[in-house]
């Protein structure tokens, strides 16, 4: 069965399977410290109505509706999923397999039920697109909403594309609980930067899953910088599926009073010689909830797997809390594998020390908590971008601490 | 300048201070002296503000000002300097990086406009000189794989950044060869002025061959036992520290 006949009545199938389920309680391992039960109960707008507003990007979701403004870079097209399919048939096929590697909880299925409009950003063979592409992710609504997105992003041979998104909800907005799947498909050679930064509402809750498979010698760089939302949930999942790919996670997180950012990352390592870096760090201010739980999978196959994974976090208040768990499956012999979690407070005598030499306390741990996550960002090579994070994380630690 | 009555302070249960008395005036270096565990690093720091000692006792005036009222960024804003026995180290923050932070918020403290960018890197590359430290040093982070040497003299470069009224050298001549005894000491001695004093703490008088102090004290026990001239520190070389204790009928 094709994608293109996922006609309604799959469409209704998924819908079955999520309202036998529902949304995700604490009761379900993978959402043990990010319950989602209190949206069972909710009075909710299912189809928000499309905003009409534009931004500055060129390639924009409002509520689930993805469109291009401008002009398309050359050998990039935007175009619905169905006339994607129809123009690739052999892509059909491949596409069909990949889908039982994803991850099938309740809010997968709610997607796929719901989502009316899927667009795949995709760029030609051999096409290195020299512009960032800035993705404005919207949400707004007049009332409390259930906004369903899908985004595809297809990536030929040897093509490069560098993704800016931001997420954001629009001021006035009511509560909204949006549920964005994104699917990252990068073939042999190909290269893909991708910057996410989460800046939503504190009545905005997001669960973004991004699915990527990649092939031979391929890269990705992947950023998820989590600034504000009341819920942020992050289901990355890496299929590395070739020789010779590149994977790196880069993930900063600082939620504040009344926030909860959960990291959830998967990186199933299918084929030998490859390689995946995964740098984690959390900064909690307030009362702030973390979750990282990151998993690797070696198979057997995956031979001479290089994977390495890195979760530091600072409380940077006695009533945050942070939850970590890495999770290592290794069914390979000759790899290398290590990771490391570690959550602490700040350093005293550092303190003491740039007190003593006249920085204020609050200053004082600023400065210790930007060098902190400063390593992040510095990986980040869109310099716009960084300004911009580094701004609004300086701000946010701030204004934190100066409560 | 400072006025110190009777300061007595522990740590956790252990009284370490036990009533100590000093005076300092502009112009003049004291050397606190003393066997190992007699104080002295303690004196240093409580006069520095660190949070770990509880101020039991006896007070300390700064320019006429209660010196244990003031959170440490104050009192360094009132022109008091710490020199670290064991400067820190800081991944992530370089000396140019927190020291620009340092002088601005001090010069805001004395209602004093802050220095641009141009202006520091001037002030910065002067300061330089006096200890001979690289450019190079100062952009990486603080102390991270710094030799002995390295880290002693960013602390006296720091000092010279901020041009402390008092400055107090915690053992700083620890760690040291003779070379960078020697580039370390003549940074202070430049430093000098009639305007300003320094307390060197030290354990041994070598130090004090190049920082030549006007008044010795002896602390043993929390208390200091013996106050003298520069010739004081060369008789406890000679003679070492038995027979003041043994003055003392212990």
């Amino acid at each position: 069965m094709l994608y293109t006949e996922l006609t309604s009545s799959a469409q209704k199938e998924a819908l079955d399977r999520f309202k036998a389920k529902g949304f995700p309680t604490n009761k379900w391992e993978e959402w043990k410290y990010a319950s989602l039960k209190s949206w069972n109960d909710k009075d909710l707008d299912w189809t928000p109505a499309a905003l009409n507003e534009t931004s500055s990007a060129s390639l924009q979701t409002q509520n689930g509706n993805t469109n291009f403004k401008g002009a398309l870079p050359a050998g990039v097209e935007f175009i619905s999923f169905d006339a994607f399919i129809e123009a690739n048939p052999s892509i059909a096929a491949k596409w069909e397999q990949r889908l039982p590697i994803l991850d099938q909880n309740s809010l997968f299925d709610l997607n796929t039920a719901l989502v009316v409009n899927t667009q795949v950003l995709w760029v030609k063979a051999g096409v290195s697109v020299d512009q960032a592409i800035t993705h404005d992710f919207i949400l707004s609504a007049a009332k409390a909403s259930a906004v369903q997105s899908r985004l595809i992003v297809y990536l030929e041979a040897d093509a490069s594309l560098t993704l800016i998104e931001r997420a954001f909800t629009r001021e006035g907005s009511a509560e909204v609980l949006s549920n964005f799947v994104q699917e990252i498909y990068v073939n042999e050679k190909a290269n893909l930067t991708y910057v996410k930064e989460q800046d939503l509402a504190q009545n905005t809750t997001h669960i973004d899953h991004t699915f990527i498979t990649q092939l031979s010698n391929s890269q990705v760089d992947l950023f998820t910088f989590s600034l504000n939302a009341a819920y942020l949930r992050n289901n990355l999942h890496f299929y590395s599926d070739g020789e010779h790919v590149i994977s790196n996670l880069n993930g900063l997180y600082v939620p504040g009073e009344d926030q909860l950012m959960d990291s959830h990352t998967v990186v199933d390592h299918r084929k030998p010689n490859s390689e995946s870096h995964e740098l984690y760090k959390g900064v909690l201010l307030g009362n702030a909830t973390g979750v990282f739980n990151g998993k690797i999978f070696v198979r057997p196959d995956a031979q001479k797997t290089n994977a390495f994974q890195s979760c530091k976090n600072v409380l940077a208040s006695t009533r945050a809390t942070m939850n970590t768990k890495p999770q290592l499956e290794i069914w390979a012999d000759d790899v290398k594998c290590s990771h490391g979690t570690t959550t602490g407070q700040l350093n005293e005598e550092a303190l003491f020390y740039l007190r003593s030499r006249g920085i204020s306390l609050a200053n004082a741990r600023t400065l210790l908590l930007l060098a902190f996550v400063q390593e992040v960002i510095d990986r980040v090579t869109h310099e716009e971008t960084k300004l911009r994070l580094t701004d609004k994380i300086i701000s946010k630690i701030q204004t934190s601490l100066a409560i | 300048m400072l006025s110190i009555k009777n300061l007595q302070a522990r740590i956790g249960e252990k009284e370490i201070l036990k009533g100590i008395n000093l005076e300092i005036k502009a112009g003049e270096v004291h050397a606190i002296m003393g066997p190992n565990g007699s104080g002295k690093s303690t004196l240093a720091s409580v006069l520095a503000g660190r949070e770990d000692y509880e101020v039991t006792g006896g007070s300390v005036e700064f320019f006429g000002k209660d010196l244990l009222d003031l959170a440490p960024e104050e009192r360094a804003a009132e022109g008091l300097f710490l020199a670290f026995q064991y400067p820190v180290e800081i991944p992530g923050v370089s000396t140019t990086n927190f020291m620009k932070s340092a002088v601005n918020e001090i010069r805001k403290y004395r209602g004093q406009e802050p220095l641009d960018a141009v202006q520091f890197l001037k002030m910065f590359k002067e300061k330089m000189s006096y200890v001979n430290i690289d450019q190079s040093l100062l952009s990486r982070a603080l102390n991270e794989g710094f030799s002995g040497g390295e880290k002693k003299r960013n602390e006296i470069f720091q000092m010279a950044v901020l041009e402390p009224k008092l400055a107090i050298l915690d053992e700083t001549d620890s760690g040291l060869d003779i070379d960078a005894l020697r580039i370390v000491a003549e940074g202070v001695n430049k430093l000098k002025s009639p305007d300003n004093a320094t307390i060197v703490v030290t354990h041994y008088q070598r130090l004090l061959d190049y920082i030549i102090p006007d008044f010795v004290h002896v602390l043993y026990k929390g208390k200091i036992v013996k106050s003298g001239g520069k010739e004081l520190a060369l008789e406890l070389e000679e003679r070492g520290y038995d027979w003041i204790i043994s003055a003392l009928g212990e």
